[in-house]
């Protein structure tokens, strides 16, 4: 056993623990360490902000007299910030159209272009596969498991009768998969967990 | 105005990124460039939102003095020295994460890491808690997608495959278990015969199956994954992309307003 | 209460405490046991491999502190095959938090294979606006970052970044992806402009992405610890990620058999019910 001495290693076990005395009951080091985490994030979307953007993308530029160049996001950018001040808050809510009119468009394109023709692309396989029966049984599964969920979801329709018998295979792939998403789920956090019981046992303890 | 020009705003802008994808020519792949290279700079911003309110609330909780004000007064204690660190050193080194920055080597790699880390690491114990709480074989959709999980978790960890018997045999023992409870409270003799035929195929068909999923219980995990699953998730998503579809077309158009209030 | 009811009620903190003493005690007896790597690993390590050496590669690091323990050491694993063939790396990230993380990781494996900033690697840093940033890239790389790296050094005098435009220059992009980004990625990157793209991604993200595997939007699915460790296999640098499967797989078999525990109870209760 090697314990740490570096005082920073000190620091991450203690918030590392009082993080995980939360399990015992809510107590004064949890709801410390989650001021901190709280307090310290909100700063981060500040730093980030200035860092990543604005200094590269407006700061610079201005700085070697380019304004022009900048002119229009740069007044967005004031117009968005124009939220903090009561008076002229709606100000910012050209700066927020924008962004949300230019999400919209880069969603139409992103879910018409990137999802719904490759998918669809990839939904048309062949139902019979000579001499290859495995792909030929794979590829039934994928169509008419593919079909069957979506006729699931389809709820402009009463799920009586064929219809009602296609949604009923639908469930048993929608639970498949949920299933599927579950134990995943559990492994993702399992690994979470491990990563700090490392942290502990290794950096601060020095037991492996 | 107040209401018309951002409308006129998010259809101009909308519309133009759709049109450039159908004709990627002049003059629309240049305003397409223009509008993004905006777009990423205001984007920025959006997540600054919100932030005013947060501490606004602490504050206001320290000037009261209400209950809890000292971690009202951490919040925005944590709050200033992270953003006044942080302005400090990125400017001394020329970046927050600069390899040599004290804000990086010391306040992020061993405050913001493990608090982060951590957080999310107990979400393990609930998720382990509710698996032992909450997740019961109810019904036959319910069984399904516990025994997929099951799979799932086995087939992709060493030994899997090994546990899997034990498992599987418990399993079965359990559905046999719960047949002989209907067994006796049915009084139909055919009922009965069908239950007892019921666990006889149960058996015979775990026998085979233990054997073939201890050597294959990884190409099994895969096969779930690439094929049934991937088809549902497939149906839900095109399900989505519809919807996300018609949203932001309603958006585009002016009929959703609701990021105007 | 009968020993079933109570095997359907025991405490919450002493099922944490198991979980607890589960998770540690494999880890310190180093237990170690051998795995083959999963096809689609297998698959993501060939491709790599199959690219020309010297062949820019970008580094998406769609990720923060949180999912940590799954992406970083598939990273570090992934940074070692592209080091050791001589790959151009150039990273970036989606999240902002990411980048930090991602540096962390290339800088460590740069230094054992002697590698150096702005010849072998570099840091791009990170940029709002996510699917625009996908889109402006398709366009103009460098300019997307305007022609800096993060910490405002011009890229123009990198010779890791020689001759790089766009997607058409860039040999593989591997996302590591905690969130919806890898969605983005084969949307945007790969729908529109053909970018060839593998993605990591935290076991709770992996199952959404196996759609565009299976459409040939994306090469192949790395999907949590599991991934990591058969990468670190396949690298021959055993780190993190295959000393923590073992543990892994004592708390899935500790999850199942309190998944069985609570059933049992489940249906005696039942039956006391019913009765």
């Amino acid at each position: 056993m090697h314990l740490s001495t570096s005082i920073w290693v000190w620091v991450a076990a203690f918030f590392t623990l009082a993080i995980f005395s939360f399990l015992y009951k809510d107590n004064p080091f949890y709801k410390f360490a989650e001021s901190v985490f709280v307090g310290s994030s909100a700063a981060f979307a500040f730093l980030n902000l200035w860092f990543f953007d604005v200094k590269p993308k407006l700061w610079d530029p201005i700085a070697s007299g380019n304004i022009l160049a900048v002119i229009v996001p740069l007044i967005l950018s004031i117009l968005m910030l124009t939220r903090f001040i009561p008076q002229i808050k709606w100000l910012s809510r050209w700066a927020i159209a924008f962004a949300v009119g230019m999400g919209a468009g880069l969603g139409i394109v992103g879910m018409l272009n990137g999802y719904l023709v490759p998918q669809l692309k990839g939904t048309f396989l062949p139902l019979w596969v000579s001499g290859d029966l495995a792909t030929t049984v794979n590829n039934w599964f994928l169509v008419f498991g593919t079909v069957f969920t979506i006729t699931y979801f389809y709820f402009s329709k009463p799920i009586k009768g064929k219809f009602g018998a296609a949604a009923k295979v639908g469930i048993v792939f929608i639970m498949v998969a949920f299933g599927a998403s579950f134990g995943y789920t559990i492994m993702a956090r399992v690994s979470l967990l491990i990563g700090r019981i490392y942290f502990l046992l290794h950096s601060w303890l020095g037991l492996i | 105005m107040k209401r018309e020009i951002p409308l006129l705003i998010s259809f101009i802008a909308g519309t133009l990124i759709v049109i450039s994808l159908f004709v990627p020519h002049p003059p629309f792949n240049k305003m397409e460039e223009t509008l993004n290279s905006w777009y990423i700079i205001v984007s920025g911003f959006t997540f600054i939102l919100g932030i005013d309110s947060l501490l606004l609330y602490n504050w206001d909780k320290i000037r009261r003095k209400s209950k809890d004000w000292p971690f009202a007064l951490t919040v925005i204690l944590s709050f200033v020295v992270t953003l006044v660190w942080g302005i400090v050193s990125g400017v001394r080194t020329g970046h927050i994460f600069s390899t040599n920055s004290t804000f990086r080597n010391y306040f992020y790699l061993y405050i913001y890491v493990p608090l982060q880390a951590t957080m999310f690491a107990i979400l393990s114990f609930f998720i382990a808690s509710a698996a032992y709480r909450a997740f019961r074989a109810r019904s036959l959709n319910a069984t399904l997608l516990l025994i997929t999980a099951s799979i799932i978790m086995l087939g992709r960890v060493p030994l899997g495959n090994a546990v899997l018997i034990p498992v599987l045999w418990i399993a079965v023992l359990l559905i046999a278990w719960v047949v002989l409870l209907e067994i006796k409270a049915t009084t139909s003799a055919s009922t009965r015969v069908g239950y007892i035929l019921m666990l006889i195929l149960m058996v015979v068909i775990a026998v085979p199956l233990t054997k073939f999923l201890y050597g294959n219980l990884s190409a099994a995990t895969d096969w779930i994954m690439d094929i049934p699953q991937m088809a549902a998730k497939r149906g839900i998503m095109l399900g989505l992309a519809l919807g996300g579809i018609a949203v932001s077309l309603r958006i585009i158009l002016g009929i959703e307003r609701s990021y105007m209030s | 209460m009968n020993i079933f009811e109570s095997m359907s009620k025991i405490d919450r903190r002493i099922i944490y405490l198991i979980l607890f003493i589960v998770a540690t005690v494999p880890f310190l007896f180093k237990v170690e046991i051998p795995m083959k790597p999963t096809s689609d690993v297998v698959e993501a390590y060939n491709f790599i491999n199959s690219l020309p050496e010297g062949s820019a590669v970008i580094i998406s690091a769609d990720y923060d502190a949180s999912s940590m323990p799954e992406l970083q050491p598939m990273l570090t694993a992934i940074l070692r095959q592209l080091f050791s063939r001589n790959m151009r790396v150039l990273v970036m990230s989606h999240w902002a938090l990411g980048v930090p993380l991602a540096q962390k990781a290339v800088e460590e494996v740069a230094r054992e294979y002697g590698k150096k900033y702005g010849v072998d690697y570099v840091v791009l840093g990170y940029r709002p606006g996510l699917q625009a940033v996908m889109v402006s890239m398709g366009k103009d790389i460098p300019k997307t970052f305007d022609n800096v790296d993060y910490k405002n050094r011009p890229l123009k005098d990198m010779p890791v970044m020689q001759g790089i435009k766009n997607y058409d220059d860039i040999g593989v992009i591997i996302g590591f992806e905690a969130g919806s980004v890898g969605d983005f990625w084969a949307q945007f990157a790969n729908a529109r402009y053909g970018a060839r793209i593998i993605l990591g991604s935290t076991a709770v993200v992996a199952p959404d992405l196996y759609p565009y595997k299976q459409a040939g939007q994306i090469i192949a699915v790395l999907g949590g610890l599991r991934a990591a460790a058969d990468y670190e296999n396949l690298v021959h640098h055993k780190g993190t990620a295959t000393y923590g499967m073992t543990t892994q797989a004592f708390v899935h078999f500790l999850i199942i058999a309190f998944i069985i525990l609570g059933n049992i109870g489940y249906i005696a209760t039942q039956r006391k019910r019913r009765s």
